[in-house]
Protein backbone atom coordinates (compact mmCIF):
# COMPACT_ATOMS: atom_id res chain seq x y z
CA UNK A 1 0.00 0.00 0.00
CA UNK A 2 1.45 3.32 -1.03
CA UNK A 3 1.83 6.08 1.53
CA UNK A 4 0.80 8.62 -1.11
CA UNK A 5 3.76 10.96 -0.87
CA UNK A 6 3.42 14.39 -2.48
CA UNK A 7 5.83 16.83 -4.08
CA UNK A 8 7.06 19.30 -1.50
CA UNK A 9 6.32 17.03 1.43
CA UNK A 10 8.77 17.41 4.27
CA UNK A 11 9.61 14.22 6.13
CA UNK A 12 10.45 14.01 9.84
CA UNK A 13 14.00 15.27 10.45
CA UNK A 14 16.58 12.93 11.90
CA UNK A 15 18.92 14.43 14.49
CA UNK A 16 22.29 12.95 15.31
CA UNK A 17 24.03 13.13 18.66
CA UNK A 18 26.52 15.83 19.58
CA UNK A 19 29.74 14.74 17.88
CA UNK A 20 32.57 13.93 20.23
CA UNK A 21 36.25 13.61 19.46
CA UNK A 22 35.86 10.02 20.54
CA UNK A 23 33.27 9.45 17.81
CA UNK A 24 35.68 10.84 15.23
CA UNK A 25 38.39 8.52 16.54
CA UNK A 26 35.96 5.61 16.30
CA UNK A 27 35.31 6.54 12.68
CA UNK A 28 39.04 6.65 11.94
CA UNK A 29 39.28 3.10 13.24
CA UNK A 30 36.18 1.94 11.40
CA UNK A 31 37.47 3.38 8.12
CA UNK A 32 41.11 2.36 8.70
CA UNK A 33 41.85 6.00 7.94
CA UNK A 34 45.40 7.06 8.83
CA UNK A 35 44.80 10.77 8.09
CA UNK A 36 45.65 12.58 11.32
CA UNK A 37 43.61 15.68 10.43
CA UNK A 38 40.84 13.71 12.10
CA UNK A 39 42.69 12.89 15.29
CA UNK A 40 45.45 15.44 16.01
CA UNK A 41 44.81 19.16 16.45
CA UNK A 42 48.37 20.07 15.44
CA UNK A 43 48.05 18.20 12.17
CA UNK A 44 44.62 19.69 11.54
CA UNK A 45 45.96 23.20 12.13
CA UNK A 46 48.81 22.50 9.71
CA UNK A 47 46.17 21.72 7.11
CA UNK A 48 44.38 25.01 7.74
CA UNK A 49 41.63 23.79 10.06
CA UNK A 50 41.10 25.24 13.54
CA UNK A 51 40.97 21.76 15.09
CA UNK A 52 40.37 18.15 14.12
CA UNK A 53 37.61 17.67 11.58
CA UNK A 54 35.04 14.92 11.38
CA UNK A 55 35.12 12.51 8.47
CA UNK A 56 32.86 13.16 5.52
CA UNK A 57 31.30 9.81 6.29
CA UNK A 58 29.41 11.40 9.21
CA UNK A 59 27.08 13.58 7.12
CA UNK A 60 27.00 10.83 4.48
CA UNK A 61 25.90 8.31 7.09
CA UNK A 62 23.37 10.64 8.72
CA UNK A 63 21.76 11.44 5.37
CA UNK A 64 21.68 7.76 4.48
CA UNK A 65 20.22 6.81 7.84
CA UNK A 66 17.47 9.39 7.41
CA UNK A 67 16.52 7.78 4.10
CA UNK A 68 16.60 4.18 5.32
CA UNK A 69 14.82 5.03 8.58
CA UNK A 70 11.98 6.58 6.59
CA UNK A 71 11.70 4.13 3.71
CA UNK A 72 13.67 0.98 4.61
CA UNK A 73 16.81 -0.37 2.98
CA UNK A 74 15.03 -2.18 0.18
CA UNK A 75 13.44 1.00 -1.14
CA UNK A 76 16.65 2.87 -1.91
CA UNK A 77 17.79 2.93 -5.52
CA UNK A 78 20.24 5.82 -5.39
CA UNK A 79 21.69 8.07 -2.74
CA UNK A 80 24.31 10.77 -2.88
CA UNK A 81 25.59 13.67 -0.84
CA UNK A 82 28.02 16.47 -1.68
CA UNK A 83 29.86 17.84 1.30
CA UNK A 84 29.75 21.61 1.59
CA UNK A 85 31.30 22.55 4.95
CA UNK A 86 33.57 20.94 7.55
CA UNK A 87 32.19 19.34 10.69
CA UNK A 88 33.94 19.69 14.02
CA UNK A 89 33.72 18.14 17.48
CA UNK A 90 30.70 19.53 19.29
CA UNK A 91 28.59 19.86 16.16
CA UNK A 92 25.13 18.37 16.05
CA UNK A 93 23.85 17.38 12.63
CA UNK A 94 20.24 17.11 11.53
CA UNK A 95 19.03 15.67 8.23
CA UNK A 96 15.97 16.90 6.41
CA UNK A 97 14.28 15.06 3.55
CA UNK A 98 11.93 16.72 1.10
CA UNK A 99 10.05 15.03 -1.72
CA UNK A 100 11.03 16.78 -4.95
CA UNK A 101 9.49 14.48 -7.56
CA UNK A 102 6.84 11.79 -7.55
CA UNK A 103 6.27 9.22 -10.26
CA UNK A 104 3.19 7.09 -9.86
CA UNK A 105 3.85 3.41 -10.52
CA UNK A 106 1.40 0.58 -11.00
CA UNK A 107 2.06 -0.64 -7.50
CA UNK A 108 3.58 2.32 -5.70
CA UNK A 109 5.59 5.47 -6.20
CA UNK A 110 9.09 6.39 -7.25
CA UNK A 111 10.26 9.39 -5.25
CA UNK A 112 13.11 11.81 -5.71
CA UNK A 113 14.20 13.30 -2.42
CA UNK A 114 16.25 16.35 -1.57
CA UNK A 115 18.62 15.48 1.26
CA UNK A 116 20.08 18.27 3.39
CA UNK A 117 22.34 17.87 6.41
CA UNK A 118 22.74 20.93 8.64
CA UNK A 119 24.66 21.90 11.74
CA UNK A 120 23.07 23.34 14.83
CA UNK A 121 23.71 26.88 13.49
CA UNK A 122 21.92 26.00 10.22
CA UNK A 123 25.12 25.72 8.19
CA UNK A 124 24.55 23.20 5.42
CA UNK A 125 27.28 20.58 5.57
CA UNK A 126 25.85 18.20 3.00
CA UNK A 127 23.39 18.50 0.16
CA UNK A 128 22.26 15.70 -2.09
CA UNK A 129 19.44 13.52 -3.27
CA UNK A 130 18.04 10.05 -3.13
CA UNK A 131 15.68 7.96 -5.19
CA UNK A 132 13.40 5.47 -3.49
CA UNK A 133 10.60 3.19 -4.64
CA UNK A 134 7.73 2.71 -2.22
CA UNK A 135 4.80 0.36 -2.55
CA UNK B 1 53.06 6.03 -7.23
CA UNK B 2 51.53 3.22 -9.19
CA UNK B 3 51.49 4.44 -12.72
CA UNK B 4 49.10 7.37 -12.65
CA UNK B 5 49.72 10.24 -15.01
CA UNK B 6 50.38 13.25 -12.88
CA UNK B 7 52.47 15.53 -15.04
CA UNK B 8 49.54 17.33 -16.68
CA UNK B 9 48.02 19.58 -14.03
CA UNK B 10 46.80 22.51 -16.10
CA UNK B 11 43.36 23.91 -15.52
CA UNK B 12 40.71 21.45 -16.60
CA UNK B 13 43.24 18.85 -17.67
CA UNK B 14 42.56 15.29 -16.55
CA UNK B 15 45.05 13.95 -14.02
CA UNK B 16 45.43 10.20 -13.89
CA UNK B 17 42.02 9.58 -15.40
CA UNK B 18 41.54 5.96 -16.34
CA UNK B 19 43.94 4.58 -13.79
CA UNK B 20 42.56 1.36 -12.33
CA UNK B 21 43.53 0.16 -8.89
CA UNK B 22 44.10 -3.57 -8.58
CA UNK B 23 40.85 -5.39 -7.89
CA UNK B 24 40.62 -6.70 -4.37
CA UNK B 25 38.19 -8.82 -2.43
CA UNK B 26 37.09 -8.25 1.10
CA UNK B 27 34.43 -9.53 3.41
CA UNK B 28 32.15 -6.99 5.06
CA UNK B 29 32.83 -7.77 8.69
CA UNK B 30 30.21 -7.22 11.35
CA UNK B 31 32.84 -5.84 13.72
CA UNK B 32 33.79 -3.08 11.26
CA UNK B 33 30.18 -2.13 10.59
CA UNK B 34 29.64 -2.05 14.35
CA UNK B 35 32.59 0.33 14.71
CA UNK B 36 31.11 2.54 12.00
CA UNK B 37 27.71 2.69 13.71
CA UNK B 38 29.29 3.31 17.10
CA UNK B 39 30.94 6.38 15.60
CA UNK B 40 27.79 7.58 13.81
CA UNK B 41 25.46 7.10 16.76
CA UNK B 42 22.31 6.84 14.64
CA UNK B 43 20.63 3.54 13.79
CA UNK B 44 19.94 3.12 10.07
CA UNK B 45 16.60 1.63 11.06
CA UNK B 46 14.82 1.15 14.36
CA UNK B 47 16.21 -1.87 16.16
CA UNK B 48 18.96 -2.43 13.60
CA UNK B 49 21.31 -5.20 14.68
CA UNK B 50 24.70 -5.72 13.08
CA UNK B 51 24.75 -9.38 12.16
CA UNK B 52 25.50 -11.50 9.12
CA UNK B 53 22.76 -10.92 6.59
CA UNK B 54 21.84 -7.43 7.80
CA UNK B 55 21.83 -4.72 5.12
CA UNK B 56 24.94 -2.57 5.07
CA UNK B 57 24.26 1.01 6.25
CA UNK B 58 24.49 3.69 3.58
CA UNK B 59 27.80 5.45 3.76
CA UNK B 60 29.72 2.52 5.15
CA UNK B 61 30.98 1.26 1.82
CA UNK B 62 33.48 3.72 0.47
CA UNK B 63 36.81 3.39 -1.17
CA UNK B 64 38.81 3.74 2.02
CA UNK B 65 37.14 0.64 3.40
CA UNK B 66 38.74 -1.36 0.66
CA UNK B 67 41.98 0.47 0.16
CA UNK B 68 42.64 2.65 3.15
CA UNK B 69 42.99 6.38 2.62
CA UNK B 70 46.76 6.35 2.49
CA UNK B 71 47.31 4.02 -0.48
CA UNK B 72 44.77 5.95 -2.53
CA UNK B 73 46.37 9.25 -1.63
CA UNK B 74 49.79 7.86 -2.43
CA UNK B 75 48.67 6.53 -5.77
CA UNK B 76 47.25 9.89 -6.72
CA UNK B 77 50.23 11.72 -5.21
CA UNK B 78 47.86 13.64 -3.00
CA UNK B 79 48.90 15.47 0.14
CA UNK B 80 46.62 14.12 2.85
CA UNK B 81 46.93 17.36 4.80
CA UNK B 82 45.55 19.29 1.86
CA UNK B 83 42.80 16.96 0.76
CA UNK B 84 39.23 16.52 1.88
CA UNK B 85 36.51 14.06 1.01
CA UNK B 86 33.98 15.77 -1.21
CA UNK B 87 31.10 13.32 -1.04
CA UNK B 88 29.76 10.32 -2.86
CA UNK B 89 26.87 8.96 -4.84
CA UNK B 90 25.68 5.37 -4.66
CA UNK B 91 23.80 3.54 -7.36
CA UNK B 92 22.31 0.61 -5.47
CA UNK B 93 21.53 -2.25 -7.84
CA UNK B 94 21.30 -5.23 -5.52
CA UNK B 95 21.37 -5.54 -1.73
CA UNK B 96 24.74 -5.75 0.01
CA UNK B 97 24.79 -7.49 3.36
CA UNK B 98 27.03 -7.79 6.36
CA UNK B 99 29.09 -10.95 5.88
CA UNK B 100 29.11 -10.71 2.08
CA UNK B 101 32.37 -11.06 0.23
CA UNK B 102 32.65 -8.45 -2.48
CA UNK B 103 35.16 -7.75 -5.20
CA UNK B 104 36.07 -4.09 -5.42
CA UNK B 105 37.20 -2.38 -8.58
CA UNK B 106 38.15 1.27 -8.34
CA UNK B 107 39.25 3.55 -11.13
CA UNK B 108 40.04 7.24 -11.41
CA UNK B 109 37.05 8.39 -13.41
CA UNK B 110 37.73 12.10 -13.37
CA UNK B 111 40.27 14.72 -12.38
CA UNK B 112 40.11 18.44 -12.97
CA UNK B 113 42.08 21.39 -11.68
CA UNK B 114 40.86 24.92 -11.29
CA UNK B 115 41.77 28.12 -9.51
CA UNK B 116 39.57 28.73 -6.48
CA UNK B 117 39.38 31.70 -4.14
CA UNK B 118 41.97 30.06 -1.90
CA UNK B 119 44.24 28.76 -4.65
CA UNK B 120 44.39 25.77 -6.91
CA UNK B 121 41.96 22.94 -6.38
CA UNK B 122 42.23 19.50 -7.93
CA UNK B 123 39.09 17.42 -7.80
CA UNK B 124 39.52 13.69 -8.18
CA UNK B 125 36.59 11.44 -8.94
CA UNK B 126 36.83 7.76 -8.12
CA UNK B 127 34.33 5.20 -9.35
CA UNK B 128 34.15 1.95 -7.45
CA UNK B 129 32.18 -1.10 -8.44
CA UNK B 130 31.30 -3.58 -5.72
CA UNK B 131 30.89 -6.93 -7.47
CA UNK B 132 29.59 -10.30 -6.31
CA UNK B 133 32.49 -12.66 -7.02
CA UNK B 134 30.36 -15.68 -7.87
CA UNK B 135 28.64 -14.25 -10.92
CA UNK B 136 30.39 -10.87 -11.31
CA UNK B 137 27.10 -9.03 -10.84
CA UNK B 138 27.64 -5.37 -9.99
CA UNK B 139 25.83 -4.80 -6.72
CA UNK B 140 26.64 -1.18 -6.12
CA UNK B 141 28.47 1.62 -7.90
CA UNK B 142 30.03 4.35 -5.79
CA UNK B 143 31.23 7.61 -7.29
CA UNK B 144 33.19 9.70 -4.82
CA UNK B 145 35.17 12.90 -4.99
CA UNK B 146 38.23 14.07 -3.12
CA UNK B 147 39.43 17.65 -3.31
CA UNK B 148 43.10 18.59 -2.97
CA UNK B 149 44.16 22.18 -2.29
CA UNK B 150 47.38 23.61 -3.62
Amino acid sequence: MTMGYEIGQELPPVAGPRLRRLDIAYMAVAMDDPNEVHTEDDVARASGMPQVIAHGTFPLAYGGAAVTRQFGFGAVRRYGLRLTAPVFPGDELTTNLRVSEVEELEDGQRLELDVTVRKQDDTVVGRGSAQVVVS
Amino acid sequence: MVGTTTEARDDGEPVGVGHEFPATRFRIKATKVQEFLRAVGVEPSDGYIVEVGAPVPLGYLMYVVAYGAEPVHNALQMDMLKSVYGGAEYDLREPVHVGDEVEVRTRVSGATSKEGSSGRLTIYELTTEYVRPEDQAVLLVETSTTVERG
